[in-house]
């Protein structure tokens, strides 16, 4: 995620590529390299490379795909017979940076901690703008008592400010995942300068050898879950000892983890949690809500995030989850509440967001509770009487999955037979922002200039897809959340809960 | 959000999100050519980040959408995800069916750790060391899983207590020494037995941990510089929300907390004293138990022997023990006769069941005889006034003193007699007091009668209050309990005492008879009035009922009562 791809680079100045052939002992990361995936070639980044019995193993992020779709890959499907393209070299300032070493790496620490708070804000304000770094006037103090859940702040090298990114290549040696984060884990010794470290996050925004780059690999091969075996897509900070285990075994109600399977029956045998530990605030024939409190269910909630951060890039651990509150849709039998999916939310947010995070877990994908979780979402700001959004940035996922929900209630409500409405009502009735109608029928190509004035047309594509759904959901049932059942009344915070961390 | 407006032919007016637009069809539009109508829409941000909206699946899944959206044909798309597959672990062993689901919405506050019991999960090697360890026992001394887990539980938790920076600094292995002195509730006497031996074991997988923790930990912020940018530090605490230091906020804050304490620490007291009288109670009936035990014993061996003499020594023995502990304390525990006692406690005991004890006084008696003697004085007084003044007529105009109205016996409530029951009175809790018209008009309204419940005031004495309970029985009947009730026998209404009553002047005020006809037209009217104004009242009585009472009784009690004994 962080900006490795010139070509994407925006605003970014072309730098010429160093290309040229390699062999496999020359490969190292940073390299971009094309290997086979699906039966065609695609550029990838070398992001790892890992050795066992004498069989290199390459971490390759394909450009243009989705993290999740890194992979560890043979040495045989990186096509050598092609050029190669070179990690930029570093720029000979390195001394200079040196020289500063001296002065006050207190200061510089300082420095570091603004910038990456100047991001935050950056991010805050969600303008578009490249915000110049170096203005020092633009390091205020973003509010970090604030909830924010969904930013990867731990990324500081994810900074555009209009200059390329040059991933160096100074002391690269080939490090094992493993090995590394070993290093990170039990020696955090200076390996590397960090006042160089920061020199270069100042100049470039690149810091590869950073132990950041540690969180680019996913540390889990597999888990265990419920009746379920799971591909992570992302890194997600469990307890380091996991990076050796094949598989994470995951309690599927107390969601505690375990590196062994014996580990993990012994857990079985005692522990009693058959639901999410809070109280259950909707029911019906199909699932039920339960609402849990962050900060009075510090361990499950916890384990909740660990767990979502596997499927969600964007989803920071960075802080705790006191502020949060988290609505978690289960499935029900007698074995007991099944944990399909969740939203995170926070207790009181500035920005009017109505979800943090939002995840059906993997395993129960595609089978229309994504719609569920956000269709409850909003019941939940209609009961606030609020205008609800989810937290940005959203994922690919959660784009698409928002802009159906949206596209769905929208056209049903212009469906109606009215022959004119406003933006502003349709968003009161929906629990969404005017952005995000905006956002929807814009994007429907459904707001168009008639006769010098604006219309909202119910295009015919829009229409047939609708009816098109309406008859799938006929055959196979359509699952809703029914208002009615919905036993809840907004949570009320105290200042002095405010004020103490929630 | 300003709409960019190009030259053209005409300028497009600003989208505003509060104007009515109509809803059309599509063949009601006029279709746009070159369609630029939509940049003249601001435009919206997908909400994804920037580098990210370039994937190429996203990217694929959008236009197909946007295709879908402008009438193409596409068939759906979706974004590869990595898989989900079945797991080959058995579920059914793993999960056992223990879930009911409670009717009402589940309601739950315990944690993950209240749940699981002990942390400590054993690990391939535990079991096999377990196992082995088992074969070298025989079978009366084998350790179960559990103690096991208990154990090593033990063992980990005090090393993070005495060794917090175990993975830092290095330290040696504790000792076994130093656990042995730390052993506590939480070691149960059967998991020590093999504590020795389990210690060894934990040693040696410690030691290939590297001295660190055996269950496996986050990592969490420990002020080191590397903090900050290290993946696997994660749940930072946050920083509290500063809030502005006054002297006065201070000081306020430091109020709370000095009352926070004292709170808690009578709370703490009151704990102290209930476990500590608790503890006396047992000993008062270990004692009493023992007092029996001896008592038949005694009462054994004089069988057995043959004594028949008096009682004497079991009557001396006995005679302590109704009297001899603190038993008013807890009235609720006092009622226990003793036993290995005959009939006697009646003797000693009043007849409400407590005990007799002379040098007990009770406030409450305290009180009755203090306003008795109160109002005996001033009705001396009134007599004597009276006295002096039989005979006299007091002419005077407007006299500085005037002449003393007859005094009022009872000041407080006249006692009721009825021939026939009262009318069912509403439900008590919905109405604590409720004033009602006892009887016809013929009366004056100024002396009618009221029906109290509820709460009865608190100076008449509660034997002679008329008292009523209402209770739903089996079927819905309604039942009213009475006590205290003065019934006046049908014989006893005379015409003719009836009519002597009625004009013996002001102390007919104090006893009435309400001859009443429950089958009169005007009685039946009545009842149904009541019933009406009941539940008009019901509303407004939870308001009036505290100033009713309070005006009655001043009414009741006129001026010549000194306050104090009003109670």
């Amino acid at each position: 995620m962080a900006p490795r791809e010139n070509s994407n680079e925006p605003g970014g100045t072309p730098v010429p590529v160093e290309t040229g052939m390699a062999t496999l002992a020359t490969l190292r990361i940073g390299v971009k390299a094309f290997v086979e995936k699906d039966g065609e070639k695609r550029k990838a980044e070398i992001l790892s490379i890992a050795t066992r019995n004498r069989n290199p193993k390459y971490y390759v992020h394909y450009e243009e795909f989705n993290k999740r779709l890194d992979e560890w890959v043979a040495a045989d499907r990186i096509d050598l017979t092609r050029e190669v393209e070179w990690p930029a070299p570093e720029k000979p300032e390195k001394k200079k940076a040196a020289t500063n070493q001296k002065s006050a790496p207190s200061k510089s620490d300082q420095k570091n901690l603004k910038r990456s708070r100047s991001k935050l804000d950056k991010e805050l304000s969600a303008t578009p703008e490249s915000t110049n770094l170096n203005l020092p006037g633009k390091a205020s103090r973003p509010p970090r008592a604030g909830g924010k859940e969904n930013k990867d702040i731990l990324i500081t090298s994810e900074v555009t400010d209009g200059s390329t990114p040059k991933p160096d290549d100074e002391e690269m040696d080939l490090v094992d995942v493993q090995d590394a984060a070993a290093a990170a884990k039990a020696a955090p010794s200076e390996r590397y300068d960090r006042d160089v470290e920061i020199e270069k996050l100042r100049t470039s925004g690149s810091m590869t050898q950073n132990q950041t780059e540690i969180s680019r690999v996913r540390n889990l091969e597999k888990i265990q879950m419920g009746k379920f075996e799971v591909e992570p897509w992302y890194f997600s900070p469990y307890p380091i000892d996991f990076v050796d285990s094949e598989m994470v075994y995951i309690c599927e109600f107390c969601l505690n983890y375990y590196g062994e399977v014996t580990e993990f029956t012994r857990h079985r045998a005692k522990c009693t949690l058959l639901h999410p530990p809070g109280n259950e605030i909707y029911r019906d024939d199909y699932v039920s809500f339960f609402e849990i409190d962050g900060r009075r269910q510090r361990t499950w909630c916890r384990n909740l995030c660990l767990l979502s951060k596997l499927f969600l890039d964007h989803k920071t651990l960075y802080y705790d989850v006191d502020p949060f509150l988290f609505y978690c849709m289960c499935t029900r039998d007698e074995h007991g509440c099944h944990l399909v999916g969740y939203f995170s939310k926070e207790k009181e947010s500035a920005e009017g967001y109505n979800v943090a995070c939002i995840l059906t877990l993997p395993q129960y994908q595609r089978k229309g509770f994504g719609k569920l979780l956000i269709d409850f979402s909003y019941l939940l700001s209609k009961r606030e009487n609020k205008l609800g959004s989810p937290e940005k940035p959203l994922s690919d996922l959660g784009l698409l999955g928002y802009r159906a929900y949206w596209q769905e209630v929208i056209v049903d409500m212009l469906m109606d037979g009215r022959v004119e409405a406003n933006i502003e009502d349709i968003g009161a009735a929906a629990g969404m922002t005017t952005n995000d109608v905006l956002h929807t029928l814009q994007n429907l190509n459904m707001l168009r200039y008639n006769k010098n004035q604006h219309v909202i047309v119910l295009t015919d594509a829009v229409i047939a897809q609708r009816e098109k759904q309406k008859a799938k959901e006929k055959i196979k049932g359509r699952r809703t959340i029914d208002p009615d059942r919905l036993i809840w009344k907004p949570p009320v915070f105290s200042a002095a809960s405010r004020t103490w961390n929630w | 959000m300003t709409a960019r407006v190009t030259g053209q032919r005409f300028r497009q007016r600003k989208l505003s999100t509060k104007q009515m637009l109509p809803v059309l069809r599509e063949n009601e539009v006029e279709k746009l050519p070159d369609d630029d109508a939509s940049r003249h829409i601001p435009k919206v941000e997908t909400g994804v980040e920037k580098q990210e909206e370039v994937e190429h699946h996203l990217q694929a899944v959008m236009s197909a959408a946007h295709a879908a959206a402008s009438g193409g044909k596409v068939s759906q798309l979706y974004i590869p995800t990595p898989d989900a597959v079945a797991s080959k672990l058995n579920y059914e062993d793993l999960y056992p069916k223990h879930f009911t689901q409670p009717a009402t919405y589940i309601r739950f506050s315990s944690t993950v750790e209240d749940m699981i019991g002990c942390p400590y999960c054993m690990t391939s090697d535990d079991v096999a060391f377990l196992k082995s360890f088992n074969q070298k026992k025989s079978k009366s001394v084998q350790c179960s899983e559990d103690e096991f887990e208990e154990m090593l539980n033990f063992f980990e938790v005090q090393a993070d207590l005495k060794q917090p920076f175990a993975a830092v600094d290095n330290p040696p292995v504790i000792s076994y020494e130093e656990f042995e002195a730390e052993f506590d509730e939480t070691v149960s006497d059967s998991a020590r037995r093999f504590a020795k031996d389990i210690y060894n074991h934990w040693k040696n997988q410690r030691l290939m941990h590297g001295n660190r923790p055996m269950i496996p930990t986050l990592k969490f912020e420990k002020n080191l510089e590397t903090d900050e940018a290290d993946p696997y530090v994660c749940f930072r605490r946050r920083e509290v929300r500063q809030v502005r230091k006054t002297r006065g906020r201070d000081a306020q804050v430091t109020e709370k907390i000095k009352k926070l304490r004292t709170d808690l620490e009578s709370a703490r007291f009151l704990m102290a004293e209930v476990k500590r009288r608790e503890i006396v109670t047992r000993q008062q009936l270990a004692m009493d138990r023992q007092i029996f035990e001896q008592r038949t014993a005694v009462k054994e061996i004089k069988r057995k022997l043959g004594i028949k003499g008096d009682d004497e020594e079991l009557l001396i023995n006995q005679k302590p023990a109704p009297k001899p502990k603190p038993k008013v304390d807890v009235p609720g525990v006092s009622q226990r006769g003793v036993p290995g006692l005959g009939p006697k406690p009646n003797q000693l005991a009043r007849p409400d069941g407590r005990l007799l004890d002379s040098d007990l006084h009770y406030l409450e008696e305290q009180k009755a005889k203090r306003a008795e003697a109160i109002e005996s004085f001033v009705e001396e007084n009134l007599h004597k006034h009276q006295k002096w003044n039989v005979g006299w007529h007091d002419a005077t105009w407007r006299p500085i003193t005037p002449p003393l109205e007859q005094p009022v016996a009872k000041p407080e409530f006249r006692p009721v007699f009825t021939s026939s029951q009262l009318p069912t009175p509403p439900a008590s809790e919905s109405s604590e007091a409720m004033e009602v018209d006892q009887t016809s008009k013929e009366l004056e309204p100024r002396r009618s009668t009221r029906i109290r419940y509820g709460t009865p005031p608190e100076e008449v004495p509660l034997e002679a209050q008329p008292r009523f309970r209402r209770r739903t029985g089996r079927g819905g009947r309604v039942m009213i309990d009475r006590r205290g009730v003065k019934r006046a026998r049908l014989d006893a209404i005379d015409e003719r005492v009836a009519d002597r009553y009625k004009y013996s002047g002001d102390s007919s005020e104090d006893e009435q008879i309400y001859p009443v006809d429950w089958t009169e037209n005007l009685h039946i009217r009545y009842r149904i009035m009541i019933e009406r104004q009941g539940e008009k009242q019901q509303a407004q009585a939870q308001a009036q009922n505290r100033r009713v009472i309070e005006n009655h009784n001043r009414s009741a009690s006129g001026h010549l009562l000194p306050p104090s004994a009003g109670g």
